[in-house]
């Protein structure tokens, strides 16, 4: 990795906005751009992820800046809360600018009750999710596909399984982000080493900081936005975060190799060499994107089976008009590369650990919330509260329609563990009346509320700069995690 | 032979040292163990074949690490020793023991960020990323 002194380069270009010039180091190409305020700064500094950043501002092709939202944190290549863009067709795609976890993002679920009706269902509610939806590494679905509908659930996403397996509505799927299918995805480059991973994954959460939380709206923080998402104080809401499990992660290890096999080919020069990528335009570069295309999809119909299970957990504790009222206000993508219209350019957005917050008007919203905005789900670490934004114009006049995707980590998983133990967390966690559920100790002393930065720091950040606005605050009552 | 976790905010990164090659790849396994044992119940005995072709020592590292995590997350195979291990014109051919278990907080992929395998002073040294 290249070494800079990265933080002495930073100049401030607004209030929630520093800036390390092009000129800083030889082989930038554009500035790298940092959405934080002073006291995040001291934070980020402690690391090298602002290193990694200007390590994706050599990438060829790339476009007026990357940027990292404020929930940056050191990565690989890229760093996590990163973002760049790169000009069609012959700027660079690098897999490991999207990451290992293809279309890991969230699915926020709303509840035609209020919380404080669950009573003592509650503790019920988390154990039936925790026993409904497989977790933990590796576990298997209940939902097989035969090797023929597997491939046309790569190519179609969860439209195949409302269609034939009955499974979730056609309104979940309108209310996806790309409606849970993006285009060009093509089986065939997908290897057969990836789809023996995700086969029999389907509707299973898998391990690290993946979750389905019960929560409550409380409070409101914008009522005319939260009206038009289907919110309302007091409701009862579950968030379900998970990816394209092992499928995408082999899909990107493939490509991270055959990509670092070819980069010197094509006469790119890497400060690191997890950033391999190729031209957009290339051989490489457009069977990557069908290949992630596939991988997306996958991870959308994963977050929909798991949508259904929730749904039929509800069923089981909770009752049949509980269940059938459940509506899904939307899904959102973290780690993607899409194709974009930015400044009359079009361009591939590459989001690791950043979500689309596209503002009011945008074509690419459903109708249902076109006037208010994308709905943006940013979840804070265990324990705290989560967020619903909505995309503001500033995103796309700022970060090519992007904002934040989380608290993002602080402390390395072995320092969580060594300043509490697992049984700890949880006597903490139920003495604040959150029910866990988790198959491994270790697995949830790491993710701890300490090891993550204060989610109502990075939102109130990405509200400052103009690319998120806050809509509602959602607090834990119980959490399944992977 | 010895292996350390280094540091990282996002990710797990593991230094590896040993007198030889081999050795390197021996106790990579063992720090792969360690993450997914569960320590719970066990099966038989099972012995699991491994070929890789000729990389780099360093991608043939990422590799080797690469048939863990697969046959770990598809055949629930919890990895417990080498057999026998043959590096051979920059290829590898080994005999793992484990038995199939309940793996746990399993590694997502093995990145090339900081990968390196060198000798130095007598010693093999392995480094790499783990995504988790």
């Amino acid at each position: 990795m290249a070494v800079s002194s990265s933080t002495s380069d930073l100049v401030r270009v607004s209030e929630s906005v520093w800036e390390i010039p092009a000129t800083a180091r030889a082989d930038m190409r554009v500035p790298a751009r940092v959405f934080v305020d002073e006291e995040m700064l001291a934070e980020i500094a402690a690391d090298p992820s602002l290193v990694q950043l200007q390590n994706v501002a050599t990438l060829p092709g790339v476009v007026e800046a990357v940027l990292g939202m404020p929930d940056i944190h050191l990565g690989y290549g890229f760093p996590v809360g990163g973002v760049a863009a790169t000009a069609l067709p012959d700027g660079v795609v690098s897999p490991g600018g999207v990451g290992y976890d293809i279309n890991c993002g969230v699915r926020l679920l709303a509840l035609p009750l209020a919380a404080n009706e669950l009573g003592r269902r509650t503790e019920p509610l988390v154990h039936e999710l925790s026993r409904a939806i497989p977790a933990g590494a590796g576990r298997h679905g209940a939902l097989r596909l035969d090797d023929e509908e597997f491939e046309r659930l790569l190519r179609l996403g969860p439209q195949l399984l409302v269609d034939e397996h009955g499974i979730g509505t056609a309104e979940d799927v309108e209310r996806t982000e790309s409606r849970g299918r993006l285009p060009g995805a093509d089986p065939a480059a997908v290897s057969e080493r990836a789809r023996v991973r995700g086969s029999g994954q389907l509707g299973t959460l898998g391990s690290g900081n993946h979750f389905v939380e019960l929560q409550r709206v409380d409070p409101i923080l914008d009522g005319t936005t939260a009206a038009a998402f289907g919110l309302w104080e007091g409701q009862a809401t579950v968030l379900i975060h998970s990816g394209s499990r092992g499928l995408g992660h082999q899909v990107c290890t493939d490509f991270v190799r055959r990509m670092d096999d070819v980069a010197a080919r094509y006469g790119i020069v890497l400060p690191d060499r997890q950033l391999a990528c190729a031209p957009l335009s290339s051989p490489e570069g457009q069977a990557y994107l069908a290949a992630m295309a596939c991988a997306a999809n996958f991870a959308w119909a994963n977050r929909h089976a798991i949508a259904h299970s929730v749904r039929e957990a509800i069923r089981s504790v909770l009752g049949n008009a509980a269940a059938d009222g459940t509506r899904q206000v939307y899904d959102v993508a973290h780690n993607i590369a899409k194709i974009e219209r930015h400044g009359g350019r079009e361009l591939c957005v590459q989001r690791k650990g950043a979500t689309r917050a596209f503002p009011a008007g945008s074509d690419e919203i459903p109708d249902l919330y076109r006037a208010v905005g994308q709905p943006v789900f940013i979840p804070g670490s265990m324990g705290t509260s989560s967020f619903v934004l909505a995309g503001e114009p500033g995103a796309m006049e700022h970060s090519f329609g992007t904002t934040c995707h989380g608290a993002g980590r602080r402390l390395s998983r072995t320092a969580a563990r060594k300043r509490t133990t697992g049984a700890d967390l949880r006597r903490r966690l139920a003495a604040q009346g959150i029910v866990v559920r988790c198959p491994s100790n270790s697995g949830l002393a790491e993710e701890a509320p300490f090891a993550y930065k204060d989610v109502e720091h990075v939102v109130a950040v990405v509200e400052r700069a103009g690319l998120a606005r806050r809509v509602a605050q959602l607090r834990p009552l119980g959490v399944v995690k992977g | 032979m010895t292996h350390r976790y280094v540091e990282h905010v996002g990710e797990l990164e593991l230094e590896l040292e040993s007198s030889s090659e081999r050795g390197l790849f021996a106790e990579a396994l063992t720090a792969f163990r360690e993450l997914v044992d569960d320590a719970g119940v066990h099966g038989p005995p099972l012995r699991r074949e491994i070929e890789l072709p000729p990389e780099e020592s360093a991608l043939l590292l990422a590799d080797w690490l690469g048939e863990l995590i697969f046959l770990a997350e598809t055949h629930a195979f919890v990895p417990r020793r080498v057999v026998a291990l043959d590096l051979h014109g920059g290829g590898l051919r080994a005999t793992v023991e484990g038995e199939r278990g309940r793996p746990r907080h399993l590694v997502k992929a093995v990145t090339l960020e900081h990968l390196d395998v060198s000798q130095r002073e007598g010693c093999w040294h392995g480094r790499l990323v783990l995504d988790v």
